[in-house]
C-alpha cells in the first residue's frame, strides 16, 4: 500500500506562486482537491505525477523521493490530465495497446486490459473507430480507460467529469467508489458533487495553499451557523441576492425560498440550517468567483 | 512397499491449488521490458504511413541516382540528389520525435513507465539507425574509392546534420506553433538546405572541401547541443509538457 507525502511544496511560476508550501499525507482512499479555477490544483497533481518539478519540497512515496524511484513509481501511477492527450489517427484499441506498452504492462495481459477498460467505459463498440470522430464524453471515458490500464495504486485524475453527462459522471462515479480500496485516489475537480459523496477526504485549495481539509462531515461543520434560509417577497429575494451569497433559490408560491451563506444573520426571520459542501465551496470562492466574473465581464 | 502411496484428496488438492492461483492472482507482478522491447514497441505503433512514406523516398533516390547513372551523368548531381532524399528521411524519422509532444500527449506520455525522455532517445536512435542504413546505402549507390566514398560521406552529412539541428530547434522553440506548420514550413527550409550547395557548384571542388569538414563537425555539435537541450527542457517539465 503506498503512501504519499507532500513536504512543503511550492511551485512558482516567474513572478506568480501556484502551489504555497503545501504539505500533505495521502495514504489508501479517496481525496477530493476542491477549488476554483486558478487555485493551483492542477500544478499540484503535476507535481504529483512527476511532470513538473517543484521549486521547493519534496515529494515521498514510502519514504523515497519520487524522483529517485523513477520508473519504479510511474509504475504505481496512473494519471489522466486535464487536457488529455491523444493521437486523432489512432483507433481506441489501438492507442490503449500503445498505452499499455508504454507502462510496462506485459503483452499478453495487454490485450486483456485493454478489452476489459473498453467495457468497463463502454467504449467497446467503438474500439475500432479513429479517436478524431470521438465526442468529449467518449474521449473523457478513453481517458478514463488509459488511467486505469495498469491497475495503478495512485490514482490521479484531473478534472475527470468535464464533458460528461449526469449519467456518464454517476457512472463514473460508482467506478471510482469500487476502484477505492488499496489504492490512493486523487481527484481534482470544481464540481462538487463529484466528490461529494465518494471522497473520504475534502481538501479545499485557495491561492495555492489547502485552506481546509477532512471528511467531508468535518468540512461542512466547520461552516456551521453561516448557512441560512429565508422565505423572502420577490423585491426582497432580488436585494438579498444581490448583497449575500445565494447557494440556492426556490420558487414556493408567490414567495422565494433563499439559501443564504453568510458570516453573520442576513436578515431577521432567517433561520441557520446545516451547512451543505456546496455551501462551504461558496462560503470560501465566492470573492474568486466574483473576481473571475469580474474579469470576463471585463475582457467581454 | 516401494510402490506404496497415501491416497490423494483431489477435492482438497483442488481447494488448495485455487487457493494459491487465487492468491498469486493478486500479486502484482511488475513487469521491466528488455531494451530490444522497449524499441520495438515504439516501432510497432509507427503508422503504416511513415513506412509507405519512407519506402517511397527510398525507392524514389535509387531510381533517380539510377537514371542519372545512364545518362552518364557526373557525381555532383548523383550526390546532390542523395543529399536531398537523405535530409528528406531524416525528417520524417525526426517527425516521430516531434510528434511526441503534439495532441497534448507530452503531459500524459511524461508520467507513464516509459517516460517522455526515454521515449525521445529511443525514437532519436531509431531515427539514427534509419538514417544511417539510408546513408550507407545512398554512399553504395555513389560508388567510388574508400577516400571518395569518404568525401561524398561529409557531402551527405552537412546538409542532413544542419536539417535535424534545425528540426530540433523549431521543436523547443516554436512549441506555440501548430505541428502541421511547423513540419510544412521545416520541410521546405530543409529541402531549400539540401539544394543550396547544387548553386555554387565550386563548392565540391577538393579545395573546399575543410569548409564541408567545418561544417560537418559544427553539425554534429550542435546536434548534440539541441539534443541536450531538449532533453533538458523536457526534465523541467514546464515548457515541453505542457501544451
Amino acid at each position: 500500500m503506498p503512501e504519499l507525502r507532500l513536504d512543503r511544496i511550492t511551485k512558482q511560476f516567474k513572478n506568480k506562486i501556484a502551489v504555497d508550501n503545501v504539505s500533505l499525507c495521502l495514504s489508501e482512499g479517496v481525496y477530493g482537491f476542491l477549488g476554483a479555477n486558478g487555485a493551483g490544483k492542477t500544478t499540484l497533481l503535476r507535481m504529483v505525477c512527476g511532470v513538473l518539478k517543484p521549486t521547493a519540497g519534496e515529494i515521498r512515496c514510502n519514504g523515497t523521493k519520487i524522483g529517485k524511484l523513477d520508473g519504479d513509481y510511474r509504475c504505481l501511477l496512473g494519471y489522466l490530465p486535464q487536457d488529455f492527450g491523444y493521437y486523432p489517427d489512432f483507433t481506441a484499441r489501438r492507442y490503449l495497446e500503445y498505452l499499455a506498452a508504454c507502462k510496462a504492462v506485459p503483452r499478453d495481459l495487454a490485450r486483456e486490459k485493454v478489452q476489459e477498460m473498453l467495457r468497463l467505459t463502454g467504449l467497446s463498440c467503438d474500439q475500432r473507430n479513429k479517436i478524431k470522430t470521438f465526442s468529449g464524453g467518449m474521449l473523457r471515458r478513453l481517458g478514463i480507460a488509459q488511467a486505469l490500464l495498469n491497475d495503478p495504486e495512485i490514482l490521479i485524475l484531473d478534472e475527470p467529469t468535464s464533458g460528461l453527462d449526469p449519467k456518464e459522471r454517476i457512472r463514473f462515479r460508482n467506478i471510482i467508489s469500487s476502484l477505492s480500496k488499496g489504492r490512493i485516489i486523487i481527484l481534482s475537480t470544481h464540481i462538487v458533487s463529484d466528490v461529494e459523496f465518494i471522497a473520504d477526504e475534502i481538501l479545499l485549495m485557495k491561492q495555492g495553499r489547502i485552506i481546509e481539509q477532512g471528511t467531508v462531515k468535518e468540512v461542512t461543520q466547520n461552516a456551521d451557523g453561516k448557512v441560512w434560509e429565508y422565505l423572502a417577497g420577490p423585491d426582497e429575494s432580488l436585494r438579498l441576492n444581490e448583497t449575500f451569497s445565494v447557494s440556492n433559490l426556490k420558487n414556493e408560491g408567490d414567495k422565494v425560498r433563499l439559501r443564504i451563506v453568510s458570516d453573520t444573520c442576513p436578515c431577521d426571520g432567517a433561520v441557520p440550517v446545516r451547512p451543505g459542501l456546496e455551501d462551504v465551496y461558496l462560503y470560501h470562492f465566492e470573492e474568486v468567483s466574483e473576481h473571475v466574473d469580474h474579469l470576463e465581464r471585463r475582457t467581454l | 512397499m516401494d510402490g506404496y502411496r497415501f491416497p490423494l484428496d483431489e477435492r482438497k488438492k483442488a481447494q488448495c491449488l485455487s487457493a494459491i492461483r487465487l492468491e498469486a492472482s493478486h500479486k502484482r507482478i511488475r513487469h521491466a521490458p528488455a531494451f530490444r522491447e522497449l524499441i520495438w514497441d515504439q516501432l510497432r505503433f509507427y503508422s503504416w504511413k511513415h513506412w509507405v512514406l519512407q519506402g517511397a523516398l527510398l525507392l524514389a533516390a535509387m531510381l533517380l541516382s539510377l537514371i542519372l547513372r545512364r545518362r552518364q551523368a557526373d557525381d555532383f548531381h548523383t550526390l546532390a540528389a542523395c543529399s536531398v532524399f537523405l535530409v528528406f528521411a531524416g525528417n520524417i524519422c525526426l517527425s516521430h520525435v516531434g510528434n511526441l509532444f503534439s495532441f497534448h500527449m507530452a503531459e500524459l506520455e511524461q508520467t507513464l513507465y516509459l517516460n517522455l525522455k526515454q521515449m525521445v532517445c529511443i525514437r532519436m536512435l531509431e531515427a539514427g539507425i534509419a538514417d544511417l542504413a539510408l546513408l550507407a546505402l545512398f554512399l553504395a549507390t555513389t560508388g567510388g574509392s574508400p577516400s571518395k566514398i569518404g568525401t561524398s560521406l561529409i557531402y551527405m552529412l552537412v546538409p542532413f546534420l544542419w536539417s535535424d539541428v534545425l528540426y530540433l530547434h523549431m521543436l523547443t522553440s516554436l512549441r506555440s506553433t501548430s505541428s502541421a506548420f511547423r513540419s510544412f514550413a521545416l520541410g521546405l527550409l530543409c529541402g531549400a538546405l539540401a539544394i543550396f550547395p547544387l548553386y555554387w557548384e565550386f563548392l565540391y571542388q577538393s579545395e573546399y572541401l575543410f569548409l564541408w569538414q567545418g561544417l560537418a563537425a559544427a553539425g554534429l555539435f550542435m546536434l548534440f547541443a539541441e539534443i541536450n537541450r531538449l532533453i533538458c527542457r523536457i526534465e523541467e517539465g514546464d515548457s515541453m509538457c505542457l501544451n
